[in-house]
């Protein structure tokens, strides 16, 4: 077996095995078939590589070479490596959210920013006082350099790089309030409050806050935020520095203000048995049964977000996003149109269920034929299915776990929300016949899109809400499935389809 | 097809209740517990491991077959303690301090045990000293040390570092796995062995124990 490196593509990290084509890992155009013939596949690349070979001199200048540029079909990947394509793909990052109707009284006299940071996205809006909305935008968390998960990122502060994380985060953010200001013609200086919302670690890092408590069990987190600062405090530059920055209340390490906030839009915790659920990379579950509240949170590690799938991809242009059969044939739809460069979460949830229901796969995840193709360029392999399986297994897992806990069935519930651009996307029958969500839920299921962010501008238009949200964090009970035997066999077992 | 055949083909295929009836039935016939142990038992969790490594059957299979075995051993293991027939071997295991996923340390239990190990297993959170002392204690070949959590793996560093205080480092093999635990890092700490999966684990257990 070939040793593996790390390469960091386009600030994902994923392990590749040492010596492998930079055109191997990589989802571009190869016009020539690879032969480092046409020199289309340039992309900028640094770290442990290959010796820069004649072809590639033919192709690129002394300069070129000097600034990183190599051949994706001509150069491998020797050691740990970092590898950015000029893809000008267009992310799909999700900014809408469905919410109530609420009293808009805010405290700012302008304008005012509601900003979710998440791990892998960070999304803002801009509002004037009457709460109507002037700009959105979003971009990818430029700390994914430092791991593609909160853990990871936590580590790399705790080896001496938190002052880089909380700085690239706080430019990010400066870029996205100056981009929203532009777009609206206003004044970044007439911002006169913001509400920055994230998880846990996110809030953290951002503050530059100690995240030490979040790295290891008992996970007892001394901060739990639900306080004004000021942007000067949090080096947010683009306001001024007197400028109120409000972060929402965290539940737990693993429960955070994003969660908080999606309750909020989603109204959750107004009554009955309801549940709302985000599936990421790290998974939150929310339940509300008789005005009292339970969570937790259960790392499905991000095979849905295309990573550590191997012709996986995020819902961007190229990407299959939906799957269908019919009459025995797969259909794949590709986003964009044109050739499949990959396949995204929900592409690949349909065609689990797609394969299951052409008997290509079992019930166990055995695949028939390795790989099984699902379009042209697009194959799942074996390796990809129990990815799948223990991915799809831990969310189902939290799920039934919580529930059980509070001794309820999926079919005692009033509702059932889906928070996150997943979830949003996520075909509820493909859901359902993949065992990534019980039936009885996938059949009521309400995607309500970016919801933290829906939340964040509910506390921002509506700060009289903030006392209601803090009291939400803290009579939040946190179930850690970590260790629970109840959990395990739920996780065990539910990998099987 | 005999009955050490069938229930090895009963073990495979996971069915615990079956293997317990079984089992006892092959015990009546005058079956010495040690053959249904190496010639049934032992050679179908060998399979399971194989095919678990090969990628064609997944956890919840793994989980079946290894109750099923556990529903056979219960049955013969008074008879073996009778007949003064020793384990292959003794290893403890655990999560390492601050770490609570444990699935994979479970999954590596039961094919350990599946090699006919005795496993002592500390479960999650242990400190490095508990492993040591329950290692010294039990004499044990072998501490295997499980962390999912690029934070909370230096934490094997310190079962080295507790091993070697407590004066057992030559007695005792140090095996880590997990999913941010690479061969490089085993080495780094001076462990002596890093098991990619939980039939590697087995395979480098049964080899360490032997010595």
């Amino acid at each position: 077996m070939r040793d593996t490196v790390s390469l960091c593509l386009n600030g994902e990290n994923r392990h590749i095995p040492q010596g492998s084509l930079l055109s191997e890992v990589i989802s571009g155009e190869a016009p020539c078939g690879g032969r480092g013939s046409c020199g289309k596949c340039r992309v900028l690349a640094f770290g442990c590589l290959s010796p820069v070979n004649e072809r590639e001199r033919r192709h690129l200048s002394a300069e070129e070479l000097a600034q990183g540029w190599r051949l994706a079909c001509m150069t491998r990947a020797e050691g740990d490596c970092e590898v950015q394509t000029g893809s000008a793909a267009v992310p799909r990052i999700l900014t809408e959210g469905v919410g109530d109707a609420y009293n808009i009284s805010p405290s700012f006299l302008k304008y005012g920013v509601a900003v979710d940071v998440g791990t892998t996205t960070l999304a803002a809006k801009l509002f004037d006082r009457e709460g109507h909305e002037l700009a959105q935008t979003a971009c990818l968390n430029p700390q994914s350099f430092a791991g593609a998960d909160v853990i990871t990122r936590i580590g790399a502060v705790l080896a001496g790089e938190s002052f880089r994380l909380k700085n690239v985060l706080c430019r990010a953010i400066d870029e996205r309030i100056a981009e929203l200001c532009a777009v609206a013609g206003v004044a970044a200086t007439d911002v006169g409050e913001a509400v920055i919302a994230g998880n846990a670690a996110m809030l953290h890092l951002l503050t530059g806050t100690d995240p030490e408590p979040l790295s290891r069990a008992p996970f007892a987190v001394k901060r739990k935020f639900g306080e004004t600062v000021t942007a000067g405090e949090l080096d947010v530059s683009v306001l001024l520095p007197e400028t109120p920055v409000y972060l929402p209340p965290c539940i737990s390490a693993f429960v955070g203000a994003d969660t908080v906030c999606a309750v909020l839009a989603d109204g959750t915790a107004r009554g009955g048995t309801r549940m709302i659920a985000d599936i990421g990379t790290n998974g939150e579950i929310f339940l509300c049964k008789d005005n009292k509240f339970y969570a937790c949170s259960m790392a499905a590690g991000p095979a849905f977000e295309g990573v550590g799938i191997s012709c996986g991809m995020r819902g961007e242009s190229g990407a299959v996003d939906r799957v269908d059969l019919v009459n025995g044939k797969l259909y794949a739809r590709i986003i964009g149109g044109g050739q499949a460069a990959g396949i995204c979460g929900s592409g690949l949830a349909d065609a689990v269920a797609c394969l299951l229901d052409a008997e290509l796969l079992d019930e166990s995840g055995y695949l028939d034929e390795d790989p099984t193709y699902i379009c042209s360029r697009v194959a799942l392999k074996q390796a990809d299915i129990r990815a799948v399986q223990l991915a799809k297994s831990a969310v189902y897992a939290g799920i039934a776990t919580l529930l059980s806990a509070q001794g309820i069935k999926a079919s005692d519930l009033d509702g059932f929300s889906l928070a996150g651009g997943f979830g949003n996307y996520l075909n509820m029958r493909s859901a359902a016949r993949i065992g990534l969500l019980p039936a009885e839920l996938a059949r009521i299921a309400r995607p309500v899109g970016n919801a933290a962010l829906k939340g964040a501008e509910k506390l921002l238009l509506c700060p009289e809400m903030r006392d209601a949200s803090r009291a939400i964090a803290e009579s939040t009970e946190t179930l850690e499935l970590g260790g629970d035997p109840v959990f395990a066999e739920n996780y065990m077992m539910g990998m099987l389809f | 097809m005999s009955i050490l055949q069938e229930i090895c083909e009963t073990l495979q295929k996971g069915r615990a209740k079956l293997m317990k009836e079984m089992v006892q039935k092959a015990l009546d016939e005058g079956i010495a517990a040690q053959d249904i142990l190496t010639d049934a038992l032992l050679p179908a969790m060998s399979v399971i491991g194989e095919k678990f490594k090969n990628n064609e059957i997944f956890v919840p299979e793994v989980l079946m077959a290894a109750r099923a075995m556990n529903m056979g051993t219960d049955v013969i293991k008074p008879h073996l303690a009778a007949s003064g027939v020793q384990a292959a071997g003794r290893v403890c295991i655990g999560t390492v301090q601050g770490d609570l996923h444990d699935i994979g340390k479970n999954l590596v239990r039961m094919m350990l045990e599946g090699k006919g190990l005795e496993v002592i297993d500390l479960g999650t959170d242990v400190p490095a000293e508990k492993f040591v002392s329950c290692a010294m204690e039990n004499d044990c070949q072998i501490i295997c040390c499980s962390a999912l959590l690029t934070t909370t793996m230096d934490v094997m560093a310190d079962v080295v570092r507790a091993a070697k205080a407590a004066g057992i480092r030559d007695k005792v093999k140090i095996m880590v796995g997990g999913a941010p635990i690479t061969e490089e890092f085993c080495r780094s700490i001076g462990a002596d062995f890093y098991a990619a999966d939980a039939a590697s684990a087995a395979d480098a257990a049964v080899a360490l124990c032997k010595g």
